[in-house]
């Protein structure tokens, strides 16, 4: 260690450094302009002069490679100094006047105009480029000619071989001197190109070493072996020589890692369509014509345009924008994608949506489509909100997108439903692209020996949705076939659920437990706190002085450690701190790093291993919150880091070690409903060991797949329900309860009671841990359509009925017509029943088999055949089916003369009405739901505007109530075919399994508690608790009281707030800390 | 909350309510930037502190 | 105090605001220094107690972010 004075000032720095890397250590600035940190110094600019004093005289030196010495003394500001720099930047200054950095140095050093005559050159020498391609292992570049002849140039001047266009000479070069395009006309004969980053959908460059994106987990940064330099030439290793935790290793190489596993999930996803090869969209060639998922990252804020739409070709913003549905899905002629891709409705109709949001609604967002498919739960309501925004529809298919000369804006050609030739500008056009398998994953599934289907997605059947044709091998979201968010998650806890049914036997046989440390008592003890300060690398101490805040910190009261860790959250910070803990006996602890959102259980575990209550803890955000988001105001910033410490300090010294309490989760689960997914849900529960209890308010088990014939995919569904129900009933841990009502429901996670009722009137009561919501949905009965006046006339499922008892009457009739949308899509019931179209095509193609010379109507307003669904529409089409649409104002009209049935329905290409005679009129009713709200009170539930069931999250808890150990499958949550209702079931159970497996649960130590003594009985907190936390006690001292059951408080603090007789707290982030939070704001420093 | 602080002499601009979801990270930093601005034309605020002499 | 030195105090809600706080950080943007953040577990613990003495102890403004 070599101690020397900086402005008069002790430092330290380590033999063998230069001068301004101490310098830069503590904070002292001094300009540089030819220094890097990875290149060795040069002492070319010179403006890195300071004063030394070496004992007798002083004398001026280059800061960047003067080595420094013990004793030395330095002075940085000197006016000398400063004068010697000012006529430095002056040179410079007249040599580059248009160098916007030079510019601003001139200001800074109070020049005018220089007293030398201007040029007009751009380079300084600094040498820069040259050292870092020689780094890079190059070479390309040096410096060539003589005196006033002296510039940066290849080897002769030419166009060279050796440069390999990485780009690091202009990366460094601090003028602008050489650009990417003087590297691509001047110095290379290689042909440079931007590194695309693959999140930004290559709209954007990334680095060859990168995280993939921010929010990436693990968020470790990798380097990209095909770009890196130090792979091509040797050189570079810049990254080695930074890291400060040598993590870098650049002779690491693929390994081969063989595991034991008794199941295989495959989830490896899709691609998106690549439409490059329509040359008719012009995609490859205009900047204007982009995919949605590329326009995804214009939307988002953390995209290239940070979430200013505009479009690429001029960063104009847009006027009118036009999305093209249905491109790489759904053709025939160009790809081979013949199926739906399920998902390109809804995202073009939310990217229109929120395009308006971010340009206003003055927007033009036109979406042109084929039927509009948004199935979904919920999505029926966008759809209508859509429209009601402005967001225009056009049923056209669009063929060809002609850029125009003058301008970057695109001109198509469309013809309309009424058969007009229209042409109409836009500024931009999205094309909704498909989603599909990439061949490695085909290759994959070879290996694998697993079969796939037409559309080259895992073949799984309707009673199996997620096993593959192979046993022990299951399948997870879009590989099984195109979808959305919420329905991959369903598929993806129902894989989880079938692998842990095999697998049940070997359940935590590798699980390891961990040493347990005894909790020390601090309780009455005066605090002793610990308070460290996180460099996280540079990211916090590149802005914020961290030594400074360490120093402050151990100012405040009750400090009685302090210190800063390079990266506190390593596995060897952590030992440290556990022993830090121990030996200097601190009971409070305080880390200043990243958030506690996602490092605060991290350091919860440290100081469990060091004996403490883990809630005697703050963390405080001195990196998100300070020095990434003030890097431009360090000093501010690191003001702010201080008070950020000061505040967590006043409030940890108020912390107090908390309970949580242990909860036994009973074993047993209840399944209410016995339909296809209920049983689902048992039979996989069940096979995981535990115990199951049914509850059917009906004679018989199956619910409404008792009522169908087959499934799309062929398969006989009242031999595959028998085989399901016949599994259930053998199993010994499933109880059935036929005829059973549920009468009341008590208790909460982990320990319900529920009182059963059955026919004979006979009650009992049923204690279990979960349970299941599988109540299910019916049939509507519509009202229109003279059903019920003529037998003629009857429901899909009437028809479902013939074909199950084989009526003979089909094979006599001429002429059949279906009717879709009855109940659905309606203004009273505004969603879609999801399974109508393919339910409707199916019947039809089963009459086509029964008698081929039947002519056959299907009248529609969208064809939904949504995925693989989509082969049967085709199929129906070339079986001769007549399709006809119509329109919610143009609704069909049946009429009886004489005996026959009329239909009258708009033809919408004629634009004339048509007269069909039926011989049979099935209608496609909607499927409504039970709108139990009886059942949802019990276990406080949400029902929604239609009467289904409100998951926890729409898009990522779909089979959960936000209920803790409440669950829900099947129709109870929306309409859904039988594979998605089976797959729903079993996730369902999935889900319960990861409580029921845990045996007990732990409650949050931050809950509110009640001060008996203060409690006024006002019950304001029993009313305002979203939870049902608070009651009144109703025995005991404080009989009338109120009190909270800790495992249902979810700690929000709403009830301390609204207590008007201060009598409850709120652990962890009780009043009394917030005020110590906010006395220590605003303390004198 | 606003009307009381008003009535105590405290410029409403001096108390902001917003809801952000954890994604709206914009809006967050709009957010800020807006109240700072507000909060730097005020000035410093003098009523209701706390007064140590 | 001068003008530069101003003093927000945010109560953010630890699920919705303070994670756009912590988002706004991963994505680098800049905004200025005054605000000065407490964690709270939902903008319904907030009472109006905090923001009378958090402008006692010398605030500039308040903000309270669901």
């Amino acid at each position: 260690m070599i101690t020397f004075k900086i402005n008069d000032k002790e430092v330290q720095g380590e033999e063998g450094q230069y001068l301004i890397q101490v310098a830069e250590k503590y904070g002292i600035e001094i300009p540089t302009l030819c220094h890097h940190k990875a290149l060795d110094p040069a002492g070319m600019c010179r403006i890195c002069t300071v004063e030394l004093f070496d004992g007798r005289r002083t004398k001026f030196v280059t800061a960047c490679n003067y080595p420094i010495w013990e004793g030395m003394e330095i002075k940085t500001e000197t006016e000398a100094v400063h004068q010697g720099r000012k006529l430095i930047v002056e040179m410079l200054y007249a040599r580059c006047p248009e160098v916007p950095l030079l510019k601003k140095l001139a200001q800074q050093y109070k020049i005018e105009t220089p007293r030398f005559k201007k040029e007009d050159d751009d380079c300084i020498l600094c040498g820069l480029c040259v050292r870092m391609c020689e780094r890079m292992g190059n070479s390309a570049i040096n410096f060539t000619g003589r005196g006033i002849n002296l510039r940066i140039d290849t080897s002769l001047g030419l166009q060279s071989d050796v440069c390999m266009a990485c780009g690091a000479c202009a990366s460094v070069c601090p003028t602008g001197h050489i650009t990417l395009e003087k590297i691509k006309k001047k110095f290379t004969k290689q042909n440079p190109f931007m590194i695309p980053s693959e999140y930004e959908m290559g709209l954007k460059g990334r680095k060859p070493v990168y995280v993939p994106y921010a929010q990436a987990v693990p968020n470790t940064p990798a380097i990209d072996r095909d770009v890196c330099m130090h792979f091509k030439t040797g050189g570079c290793g810049v990254c080695s020589d930074i890291c400060q935790m040598d993590a870098i290793d650049y002779t690491m190489k693929d390994e081969i890692i063989e595991l034991d596993a008794g199941a295989v999930i495959l989830s490896p996803g899709f691609k998106p369509f690549d439409p490059s090869k329509f040359d008719n969209y012009g995609y490859a060639n205009h900047p204007n014509v982009m995919t949605a998922m590329e326009f995804e990252r214009i939307l988002s804020a953390s995209g290239p345009t940070s979430g200013h739409l505009v479009r690429m070709s001029d960063h104009k913003e847009p006027k009118k924008i036009a999305w093209f549905q249905c491109v790489g899905s759904r053709d025939m002629n160009k790809c081979d994608n013949k199926y739906c891709s399920s998902v390109c409705c809804m995202y073009a109709l939310k990217e229109a949506v929120i395009a308006k949001e971010h340009a206003g609604d003055k927007l033009d967002c036109t979406i042109f489509y084929m039927d509009m498919r948004t199935h979904g739960k919920d999505f029926e309501r966008y759809y209508n909100r859509a429209q009601d925004q402005g967001v225009r529809f056009v049923r056209s298919r669009v063929h060809t997108v002609e850029p125009l000369h003058d301008s970057d804006d695109l001109r198509i050609t469309y013809v309309t439903d009424g058969g007009k030739k229209v042409d109409e500008i836009f500024d931009m056009i999205i094309l909704s692209i498909g989603l599909e398998i990439s061949p490695e994953v085909v290759d994959m599934a070879k290996k694998l020996g697993i079969e796939l289907t037409d559309g080259n997605f895992a073949k799984t059947s309707t009673f199996k949705p997620v096993e593959t044709s192979r046993k022990g091998i299951f399948v997870a979201g879009a590989f099984q076939g195109p979808k959305d968010i919420p329905q991959a998650v369903v598929d993806s806890s129902a894989a989880a659920g079938e692998a842990g049914a095999i697998l049940a036997e070997s359940r935590n046989t590798i699980t390891k437990i961990p040493e347990i440390v005894p909790e020390t008592n601090i309780i009455g003890d005066r605090p002793r706190i610990g308070v460290f300060i996180c460099k996280c690398g540079t990211n916090i101490a590149g802005v914020v002085n961290v030594p400074e805040v360490r120093d402050y910190a151990a100012t405040l009261p009750f400090v009685e450690y302090y210190s800063d860790n390079l990266y506190s959250c390593s596995q060897d910070t952590q030992t440290t701190m556990t022993q830090i803990i121990k030996a200097n006996k601190l009971n409070r602890i305080v880390v200043a790093a990243c958030t506690p959102k996602t490092h605060e259980p991290l350091f919860q575990e440290t100081l469990i291993n060091a004996g403490l209550n883990k809630y005697l803890f703050e963390m405080t955000n001195i990196r998100n919150h300070a020095s990434w988001v003030h890097k431009d105001a360090p000093a501010l910033a690191t003001q702010k880091a201080k008070d950020l410490v000061r505040m967590a300090v006043a409030k940890v010294a108020l912390m107090e070690p908390l309970k949580e309490t242990e909860l036994q989760v009973n074993q047993v689960a209840m399944v209410i409903g016995g339909g296809i997914s209920g049983l689902s849900s048992a039979k996989t529960l069940a096979q995981q060991g535990y115990e199951v209890h049914v509850v059917e308010k009906d004679s018989v088990l199956g619910g409404q797949a008792n009522h169908l014939y087959h499934t799309y995919k062929d398969e006989n569904i009242s031999v595959e329900l028998a085989s399901l129900i016949k599994d259930v009933k053998s199993n010994k841990n499933i109880c059935l309860h036929l005829n059973t009502t549920l009468e009341n429901v008590q208790g909460f996670v982990g320990n319900f009671k529920s009182e059963l009722l059955d026919n004979h009137k006979v009650s009992k009561t049923l204690e279990h841990g979960v349970a299941i919501i599988a109540t299910g949905a019916r049939a509507f009965k519509p009202e229109e359509y003279l059903y019920g006046k003529d037998e003629r006339i009857i429901t899909s499922l009437d028809l479902d009925k013939k074909f199950l008892s084989k009526d003979a009457s089909l094979k006599s009739i001429g002429s059949a017509v279906f009717i879709q949308c009855v109940g659905s899509r309606e203004p009273n019931r505004p969603y879609c029943s999801r399974v109508c179209c393919t339910h409707s095509i199916d019947n039809a193609l089963e009459l086509k088999k029964i008698n081929p010379e039947m002519d056959i109507f299907i009248l529609y307003r969208d064809i939904r055949t949504y995925g693989e669904r989509e082969y049967k529409y085709q199929q129906a089409r070339e079986a001769g089916i007549i399709f006809i649409r119509y329109d919610l104002d143009h609704k069909p009209e049946v009429d009886i003369k004489n005996g026959k049935i009329f239909i009258t329905v708009t033809d919408h290409v004629l634009g004339r009405p048509i007269l069909i005679e039926a011989d049979l009129l099935t209608l496609a009713t909607a499927i409504v739901p039970n709108k139990d709200e009886k059942l949802a009170n019990f276990f406080k539930v949400p029902l929604n505007e239609d009467g289904f069931f409100v998951e926890r999250h729409a898009k990522l808890g779909p089979s959960e109530f936000a209920t803790d150990g409440v669950f829900l499958c099947g129709l109870a949550h929306y309409p859904k075919p039988i594979d998605e209702a089976i797959a729903h079931g079993q996730a369902a159970a999935s889900r319960a399994v990861t409580l029921l497996a845990k045996e007990t649960v732990h409650t949050s130590g931050n809950v509110a508690s009640v001060n008996s003594m203060a409690c006024s009985s006002c019950g304001v907190c029993i009313s305002i608790c979203p939870y049902s936390a608070p009651s009144f006690a109703t025995q005991g001292r404080f009989e009338g009281r109120a009190e909270i059951n800790p495992v249902l408080c979810k700690g929000c603090g709403l009830c301390v707030a609204s207590c008007r007789s201060g009598a409850i707290h709120l652990k962890g982030f009780d009043t009394n800390q917030i005020f110590a939070q906010i006395f220590a704001m605003n303390e004198a420093v | 909350m606003g009307n009381l602080l008003e009535h105590m002499g405290i410029e409403r601009d001096r108390i902001n309510f917003s809801w952000i979801s954890s994604a709206e990270a914009t809006k967050f930093v709009e957010v800020v930037k807006e109240i700072s601005n507000k909060v730097r034309a005020l000035g410093p605020n003098k009523k209701l502190v706390k007064d140590y002499n | 105090m001068d003008e530069k030195n101003i003093k927000i105090v945010a109560f953010l809600c630890n699920w919705c605001s303070y994670g756009a706080a912590d988002l706004a950080g991963v994505s680098r943007m800049q905004y200025p220094t005054d605000i000065r953040v407490i964690r709270i577990p939902c903008t319904g613990r907030l009472s109006p107690k905090f923001v009378l003495s958090a402008f006692r102890e010398g605030a500039d403004a308040i903000w309270v972010s669901g």
